[in-house]
């Protein structure tokens, strides 16, 4: 009886305890399950392809440019009239660069100045007109703005690891082949991919209105495409794993390996990108000139010096100077 | 055997006895008020409770308005402060970052350290702002917003740095992040949490200067009740005056005439501080975070180089908001409580107008590709005419008009707060003694029925 009566009191005081136990839930203050990862600014992910293809290019072969004369004129006494006289009496040329594109055209962020590739050749040009490397004044385009900067006249030239392409030459000018360039992929080192084909419904970053963006949208994998203005806005995403690869030039994506040891270019070239340098359409006189300045700057040697002098560190093999193709 | 009670459908007698109860009450009342000592203890205790219930309201609500006043000094106009710091650092953060990127090589030690102190206050004023936005679900969100985002941004700056230091572009690339991170995000979070804030502020004032209805409702009620009582007992027993009703008159007559004087100068003072004090931080905070934005479009059209005319175009059209007839600043000179206010925010003007040629010249320079000189012009913090210094100027003047702004609304704040000195409790004794005068007056009455 007497033990009946104690395993009773037990379950009691047991129901009691458990009852007060059960009573209270831990109450949590903040409670974050998802964060929005910084972006790039203007960063566009599956952006609306553009429908301006309504009237095709016709057939044309982008490398070829116009025949330049055969001797320059010497710095600081340029034909009258002519473009390069109208930008000798302003003092200085106007070009549209990139600042930032590792090689090509960056700002040093030591000195502050503008260097690369790219840069060297608008360093010659002005040197060809006045004599002197340094009457330019560097304005910065996007790739997406470098076509409205020629046409609105704002740039006398735009240096800016641009292809030459039909469509292009339907809206201004371009001087002879001075780099040839080719797509490929970037890809995070740990990463086993090797082709654009193997990253279908993934994100790929190129450039706002650069020819590599629309080689990613027309994949007939699917990718998903991510725009942005910067070519190093690509870098940073693909650090921040917010996209899985970076599809432009091979020598863009040599500058982001440059930057960052732990990215890897892989897979074969896929296109051919020829550079060349914008030019006002009407100013067919300035693209003789220019193509004379590119003919001789690959003749004294400065070409390849320059090449060594940036690309050299990629560690690619460096190709013989571009042969100038003139449509006369 | 047991028998349970089967309910017969009757109610039980102590329930019938409950219910009577009003009944009976009624019943009675109307039998004391027959008579004429029933009619005087009822007006008796009919006094006695109005003066005990008009005293208990109005301590409470001069309570009320004693803790909102004191609360505007200690707490809402802090928190709004605070507030409005964390805006000016973040955007000051921004802007110095970008103007070390345009320094070039290693950050400069004083705009490494101004960078940081940023930060700090930043971050600092964040954990007070936040202590105070629970249950306001707006500011909550905000807060929110800024504490994810801080360390995120910060996180970015240093990462730029990192890359800065070693000379490559992806350094401008990871500051661009940031700089976008603080306008789109953080910045815009800051400015709503400053106007929830600020909106607080204000709404404690009106309710610092609303006139507490229900207090005085009850004490005129009541004042109109002992005037009708005397005149009564004045008709009934020709005596003239009945000393305990007399005094509790006069004991309500000065509790309403303290009370209305003090809550007068009280609420006039809170206007004031209002006016002169918190409103004129408003306008001039305002200045502040527009001549912020300005400075932060400067220097990132510069780093744009070419590429930013979008930042110079909002330039152009905040200049005209700081600057001019009807600008901030000239309401702010139309607020300023006394002549050395007004000087500070004259010669805050004078920098305005000054920051705004340097910054004309800088453009001219930018635009003729004399791009470095530009940036000298722009961020060389000793040169006397460079934007810099002239923003830093402008920055401090606004900074010490604020101080006195804020120096005038506590001033005023405190001021209406002492002008309650002593009225809670007064009101309670008075109402006190009202009752008591009622009490003694009716009882004397009473006696004589005897």
């Amino acid at each position: 009886m007497r033990a009946v009566r104690a395993s009773l009191v037990f379950v009691v005081l047991l129901l009691a305890v458990t009852a007060c136990a059960g009573g209270g839930r831990p109450v949590d203050l903040a409670n974050v399950t998802s964060v929005q990862p910084p972006s790039p600014v203007g960063v566009e992910e599956n952006p609306a392809t553009s429908t301006t293809s309504a009237a095709p290019a016709p057939a044309c072969d982008p490398k070829a440019s116009l025949r330049p004369a055969a001797t320059l004129p010497p710095p600081g006494q340029m034909p009258n009239p002519s473009t390069m006289q109208t930008i000798l009496a302003r003092g200085q040329l106007i070009a549209g660069v990139d600042q930032n594109t590792f090689l090509f055209g960056f700002r040093n962020p030591t000195t502050g100045a503008l260097e690369g590739f790219d840069i060297d050749r608008v360093h010659e040009i002005a040197a060809a007109i006045f004599g002197d490397p340094n009457k330019v004044q560097f304005k910065v385009v996007t790739s997406a703005t470098r076509i409205k900067a020629l046409e609105e006249g704002q740039v006398d030239v735009v240096v800016r690891t641009m292809t030459a392409t039909c469509d292009r030459w339907q809206q201004i000018n371009f001087s002879a082949i001075y780099y040839t360039a080719g797509q490929r992929l970037l890809v995070d080192k740990a990463s086993q991919v090797t082709s654009l084909d193997q990253l279908g419904g993934k994100k790929v970053c190129a450039a706002k209105g650069s020819t590599s963006i629309k080689t990613i949208t027309a994949n007939p994998a699917k990718l998903v495409p991510v725009q942005v203005d910067n070519w190093s806005d690509c870098l940073i995403m693909l650090q921040q794993g917010q996209v899985e690869a970076v599809s432009t030039d091979d020598t863009i994506l040599a500058g982001m390996v440059a930057q960052d040891p732990n990215v890897k270019m892989v897979g074969p070239r896929f296109t051919e990108e020829p550079y060349g340098i914008g030019i006002p359409k009407a100013n067919t006189d300035m693209v003789r000139f220019v193509n004379g300045v590119l003919a001789k700057s690959i003749a004294d040697g400065s070409w390849a010096a320059s090449y060594q002098n940036w690309l050299g560190r990629t560690g690619e093999q460096q190709p013989a100077p571009p042969t100038p193709v003139y449509q006369d | 055997m047991v028998t349970t009670p089967v309910s017969d459908g009757t109610t039980a007698p102590g329930a019938r006895k409950v219910l009577s109860l009003p009944a009976t009450a009624v019943r009675s009342v109307r039998k004391s008020a027959a008579s004429t000592p029933g009619r005087l203890f009822l007006m008796g205790v009919g006094l006695v409770v109005l003066a005990l219930l008009t005293g208990v309201v109005g301590a409470l609500s001069l309570q009320q308005k004693q803790t909102t006043i004191d609360n505007l000094v200690n707490h809402r106009e802090p928190v709004a402060a605070a507030s409005q710091q964390i805006y000016r650092s973040l955007s000051d953060a921004d802007a110095t970052a970008a103007s070390a990127f345009l320094a070039g090589g290693t950050t400069p030690a004083e705009l490494r350290d101004r960078y940081d102190l940023d930060i700090a206050t930043a971050g600092a004023n964040l954990a007070k702002a936040a202590a105070d936005v629970s249950g306001v679900a707006e500011a909550e969100t905000q807060v929110n917003e800024l504490s994810q985002q801080l360390p995120v941004y910060t996180g970015l700056v240093e990462t730029a740095r990192a890359y800065n230091r070693q000379g490559y572009p992806a350094g401008a690339a990871y500051l661009r992040e940031a700089s976008g991170l603080m306008r789109a995000k953080l910045l815009p979070a800051a400015e709503e949490l400053y106007e929830i804030d600020s909106a607080r502020l204000a709404d404690s004032q009106d309710t610092a200067g609303a006139v507490p209805w229900v207090a005085l409702g009850l004490a005129l009620v009541l004042l109109g009740a002992l005037v009708a009582a005397q005149l009564y007992l004045t008709r009934r027993t020709n005596r003239l005056l009945n000393v305990g009703l007399v005094v509790a008159t006069g004991a309500v007559a000065v509790a309403l005439i303290w009370g209305s004087v003090a809550l007068l100068v009280e609420s006039s003072r809170v206007s004031d501080g209002r006016e002169h004090g918190s409103g004129q931080v408003e306008v001039i905070v305002q200045a502040r975070i527009v001549a912020l934005k300005m400075r932060a479009n400067e220097t990132l059209t510069l780093v744009a180089r070419g590429d930013g005319g979008e930042y110079e175009d909002e330039f152009e059209k905040q200049a005209k908001q700081i600057t001019g007839s009807g600008s901030l600043l000239a309401q702010a000179r139309g607020l300023a409580p006394n002549q050395e206010t007004q000087n500070l925010l004259a010669a805050a003007q004078k920098n305005a107008d000054d920051w705004l040629a340097a910054h004309k010249k800088i453009r001219q320079l930018d635009d003729g590709g004399s791009y470095q000189e530009a940036v000298a012009l722009a961020i060389t913090p000793d040169a006397k005419d460079s934007a810099a210094a002239m923003f830093t100027k402008l920055d401090d003047n606004l900074l010490k008009a604020l101080r006195d702004a804020r120096q005038k609304f506590a001033e005023e704040t405190s001021g209406a707060s002492k002008a309650m000195t002593g009225l809670t409790p007064g009101v309670g004794v008075l109402a006190l003694l009202a009752a008591a005068g009622v009490t003694m007056g009716i009882r004397d009455r009473l006696q004589e029925y005897r």
